[in-house]
């Protein structure tokens, strides 16, 4: 195993912290936050691949994934603030 | 921004006469291109101009604000490797010097990236900016600090 | 050369592992936003300087570096636009919160004062 793919076994297990918050909450904001730290690992990751793998087309894929995670906070926030007082 | 225009157009036009088109040789060519657009700075416009005194702060500006990330990642990682989290939360109000979007928008990202404050909102009047930060142990120093340090940098690059 | 990336590339990994850290041990959405908006952008940045210094090649560079300035720019917009929602939402800050000026400054229309003001009497035509 090279240095590179133990990097992205590395970065792979950040992802059950955020999961864990995603599951737990307590509050939908907390969700989403740990829903952005899901999407910029996987920015992370596909940058990583593109230097494992050799492929520089998988940096494409990092970028519409920010692109992407960067309008999907936006509308979840947009969502939280008008629907009002709630817990859960 | 009609020099920097030029300029790039420069360093293509000298990347197809070298013919060698990587990274290296662009940034050869747009040195070489803004030295050429410096010497004939006087053919421009003034507002133009404006180039050419923010190539060398927007430089400076960037690896401040590079550093200052490096900073507030360390101080996070300090806070969450500690095993009794030593943080002191609070929420501050920062009354605003900066009028223009530019500038509010480049304050409130600064501020958010620098070490232990996060900006949360801005008054509809756009007089004062709420900062939520991480370790308040003064709000005083925290509106002084930023001031200081942010603020005074941002509107030298935008004025 | 290879030594850098490296090292990029384990900084990148160190800093995502404090964010991801940081997001479950905060105690607070507030404080947690600290970990996820600094630590993990710095994190992808890092990675993401790493590509660049890899294969040093300009349109990969270019692609790259457009990335990271993409999030460098709006990862602290979507925290503040995440933490205002959450705050006009009804999230408290944790007990440990030392100083709350923002309580008190939000209307009803999700207007923000500059200054606390009473909210205004009911409409009785409602």
């Amino acid at each position: 195993m090279s240095f590179l793919e133990g990097a992205l076994i590395a970065l792979l297990l950040t992802l059950p912290f955020a999961v864990y918050r995603l599951v737990r909450g307590p509050t939908l904001p907390d969700r989403v936050v740990g829903l952005d730290l899901i999407t910029t690992v996987s920015v992370a990751l596909a940058a990583l691949y593109a230097l494992v793998s050799g492929q520089t087309a998988f940096l494409d894929v990092a970028t519409a994934l920010a692109l992407f995670a960067f309008l999907a906070t936006l509308g979840l926030a947009r969502y939280i603030e008008y629907r009002g007082h709630r817990e859960d | 921004m009609r020099a920097f225009v030029h300029n790039v157009l420069l360093a293509i036009f000298w990347m197809l006469v070298t013919e060698s088109f990587t990274l290296a040789n662009f940034l050869v060519g747009f040195a070489i291109g803004f030295l050429l657009l410096f010497l004939a700075r006087s053919l421009f416009d003034p507002t133009s101009r404006r180039y050419f005194t923010l190539a060398w702060r927007l430089p400076w500006f960037v690896a401040k604000m590079l550093w200052e990330i490096v900073l507030s990642s360390l101080q996070v990682a300090r806070a969450v490797l500690s095993p009794r989290m030593r943080i002191r939360p609070g929420i501050v109000a920062y009354p605003l010097e900066a009028q223009s979007d530019l500038e509010i928008t480049l304050l409130a990202n600064l501020i958010t990236l620098t070490p232990g404050t996060l900006s949360l909102d801005v008054s509809s009047d756009r007089r004062v900016l709420y900062v939520h930060g991480m370790f308040v142990e003064d709000p005083k120093a925290v509106v002084e600090s930023i001031r200081d340090n942010l603020e005074k940098a941002v509107l030298e690059v935008t004025r | 050369m290879l030594t850098l990336v490296y090292v990029l590339v384990l900084g990148g990994i160190f800093f995502l592992f404090i964010a991801a850290i940081g997001v479950v041990r905060m105690p607070d959405l507030y404080n947690r936003m600290h970990a996820t908006s600094k630590a993990a952008t710095l994190g992808v940045g890092l990675i993401l300087v790493a590509v660049a210094v890899f294969y040093w090649d300009l349109s990969v560079a270019a692609r790259a570096l457009a990335t990271l300035a993409f999030i460098v720019l709006t990862a602290p917009v979507a925290a503040h636009a995440l933490g205002r929602a959450a705050y006009l939402s009804g999230v408290k800050p944790c007990e440990d919160t030392y100083i709350d000026e923002l309580a008190g400054h939000y209307q009803k229309n999700h207007r923000l004062e500059s200054v606390e003001v009473k909210p205004p009497a009911p409409d009785p035509s409602e």
